[in-house]
């Protein structure tokens, strides 16, 4: 059995959910009744690889939403109470969705194991981040050459690079792919020294330095709703990978030879028995997950029962070749620029032509 | 991966109340006599509960004697403090539930007397219990922690008969769900600023008793939507 923990987008979100599953009181209650709310056990249902092999999986809602983030209290029980709710169910691997592993981590909640007469068993869980670092490299592998960007000259930004997904990405694209350069983007810059002597390359750049040079970025840093980007001052054309957490790049910048990708995002080989997938909005819910959530099927699917992502700049390039191969053994796939998108892009290309 | 600013630790986390000010004992004077009052209702309630199911008299009794020697242990935590535990108002506390398990006993209703007992008092009683050990003075974290590993003895004899009738029940468990979780959701408001005082947060007090509620309803046979519905009935109302 895999387990998920995974929450609402949003508070509106988690209260039309609640009336969809007939839960009326919960789809009126307020924020502080959220707040003291129990994490649920939504559903369990079964994935069939593509080797034939089938496992049974659990969706655990945490009822945790993003506008607790600032309740540091109520943020941090949410995730405990879910993952002791995954534990006591016997799950043998869980992955930590959205905010939650995000939530464990910045707060460093490993400090925490004991959550009333539960010893939390990390073993038991993941962060999926490693999947997820992999998922992402082979969407810019695949997908800079289908808008006519050679990554052995390309420049790649990385924004987020220090992070856990951010430092295994520049990892694999400077060893792995080899990309021109490695443009080095993150807000602490003792780790991104720390980085770039690991890697034996790459440059440091602030974000606004890194942009207009970039023909490939990578975003796993969430971007603050402030954030602005001179769309004209972006290379054209240029591949944008959204990894960060929530998903909000594309209304901020797409068109005009700027295109974005969701990263880290798996469409599986069949459609799947379950619901939960609609509310995190992805285009065809049936199929495609996040890549983290699909890690613990992997490691159901490989009885792999450890906690194969975990801490930070913990993953490995072997552990990340390991659990790509998995994936694409047991039918997952990265989404890729849609035939609109790459359409678009043609014509764009034609324009260029012209002129 | 995202980033998240780093959090402000609450003063609240990993601090202890100072126990001698006059603001702890006044709290501490009603949260205590809750627990005694709790104790002896639940003492009470198993005897009661054991007219309605002679073969298991024993093992109520049993239970009922368990509850009787917590009593004490709690007695002397407010010893402990110098406090005088403030009774009428915990027996004022506990009266709607208490009237509605007296109708239910008069009515021969053994399911709905074991929900309000060994599910929903036991349930809060381990939550509480719970949340107070980190925050409590070092003599009465002892005691509970004695105490807590007994609760679980007691939700898991309700757990048990309502798992074996369960069919039989459905019903009168979802009714006598509809009419006890608003009370306790009450109790917890009513207590909410006293067990601030002594560093509990209602919030937590709410969350970690639906947990043990919730948990409790699956060891039963509830399924996960019904558990969901049922529980939601102390979020609101």
């Amino acid at each position: 059995m895999f387990g998920l923990i995974g929450h609402s987008s949003s508070f509106a979100q988690a209260q039309e959910k609640a009336r969809e599953l007939g839960l009326q009181e919960m789809a009126e209650a307020d924020m502080l009744a959220w707040c003291s709310a129990p994490p649920q056990l939504l559903e369990t249902f079964q994935v069939t690889s593509r080797t034939g092999k089938t496992i049974e999986g659990t969706y655990i809602d945490s009822c945790f939403v993003p506008e607790m983030l600032s309740r540091f209290k109520t943020a941090t029980r949410k995730v405990q109470n879910a993952m002791e709710m995954a534990q006591k169910q016997g799950i043998n691997v869980t992955a930590l969705g959205g905010f939650t592993s995000i939530i464990f981590e910045n707060y460093d909640l490993s400090k925490f194991q004991q959550i009333r007469n539960t010893t939390l068993e990390w073993q038991r869980f993941t962060t999926g981040n490693t999947h997820t670092a992999w998922v992402i490299c082979q969407q810019v592998e695949r997908n800079a050459p289908l808008l006519g960007i050679d990554l052995s000259q390309a420049k790649v930004a990385v924004v987020g690079a220090t992070g856990d997904i951010g430092s295994a990405v520049c990892r694999w694209l400077s060893q792995k792919t080899g990309v021109g350069e490695l443009l080095l983007v993150a807000r602490q810059q003792q780790r991104l020294q720390d980085l770039q002597t690991s890697l034996g390359g790459g440059t440091i750049l602030s974000l606004e330095e890194a942009l207009p040079q970039a023909d490939v970025v990578v975003w796993v840093a969430s971007l603050p709703q402030t954030l602005s980007i001179d769309h004209d001052s972006l290379r054209k054309p240029c591949l944008m990978i959204d990894g960060g957490y929530p998903k909000n790049l594309d209304a901020k910048v797409a068109g005009d030879g700027v295109h974005v990708l969701k990263g880290g995002i798996v469409e599986f080989w069949q459609d799947i028995g379950w619901q939960m997938m609609e509310v995190a909005e992805m285009e065809n819910p049936k199929r495609q997950l996040f890549a983290c959530f699909a890690e613990a099927m992997l490691l159901e699917f490989e009885g792999i029962h450890t906690n194969f992502s975990w801490g930070r700049n913990n993953i490995s390039l072997a552990n990340m070749e390991l659990i790509g191969n998995a994936s694409l053994r047991h039918g997952f796939q990265a989404i890729g620029l849609n035939p609109a998108q790459l359409s678009r892009a043609a014509q764009g290309g034609v324009q260029l032509a012209a002129a | 991966m995202a980033t998240l600013e780093a959090p402000e630790l609450g003063t609240e986390t990993g601090n202890l109340p100072d126990f001698t000010t006059e603001t702890y004992k006044d709290a501490y004077s009603r949260i205590n006599a809750i627990v005694i009052e709790g104790e002896q209702e639940a003492h009470d309630n198993y005897i009661a509960i054991g007219t309605l199911l002679p073969d298991q008299a024993e093992e109520l009794t049993k239970l009922a004697r368990m509850e009787l020697k917590h009593m004490k242990g709690f007695t002397a935590c407010a010893n402990n403090l110098g406090v005088t535990a403030d009774m009428a108002f915990a027996k004022e506390f506990f009266a709607p539930l208490h009237n509605n398990f007296t109708t239910a006993l008069e009515a021969g209703k053994v399911p709905t007397c074991l929900l309000i007992q060994a599910l929903l008092i036991e349930a809060f009683a381990i939550s509480a219990y719970h949340i107070y050990i980190p925050v409590a003075d070092p003599f009465a974290r002892k005691i509970t922690e004695g105490v807590v590993k007994d609760e679980y003895t007691h939700l898991n004899y309700g757990q048990e008969w309502l798992k074996a009738n369960l069919e039989s029940c459905r019903e009168e468990l979802e009714q006598a769900n509809r009419d006890n979780l608003p009370l306790i959701r009450r109790m917890l408001d009513q207590v909410a600023a006293d067990a601030a005082v002594l560093h509990m947060d209602k919030e937590d007090l709410i969350e970690d008793f639906l947990i043990a509620y919730q948990e409790a309803l699956t060891e039963i046979g509830f399924s996960t939507r019904e558990i969901a519905r049922m529980a939601a009935a102390a979020l609101v109302g």
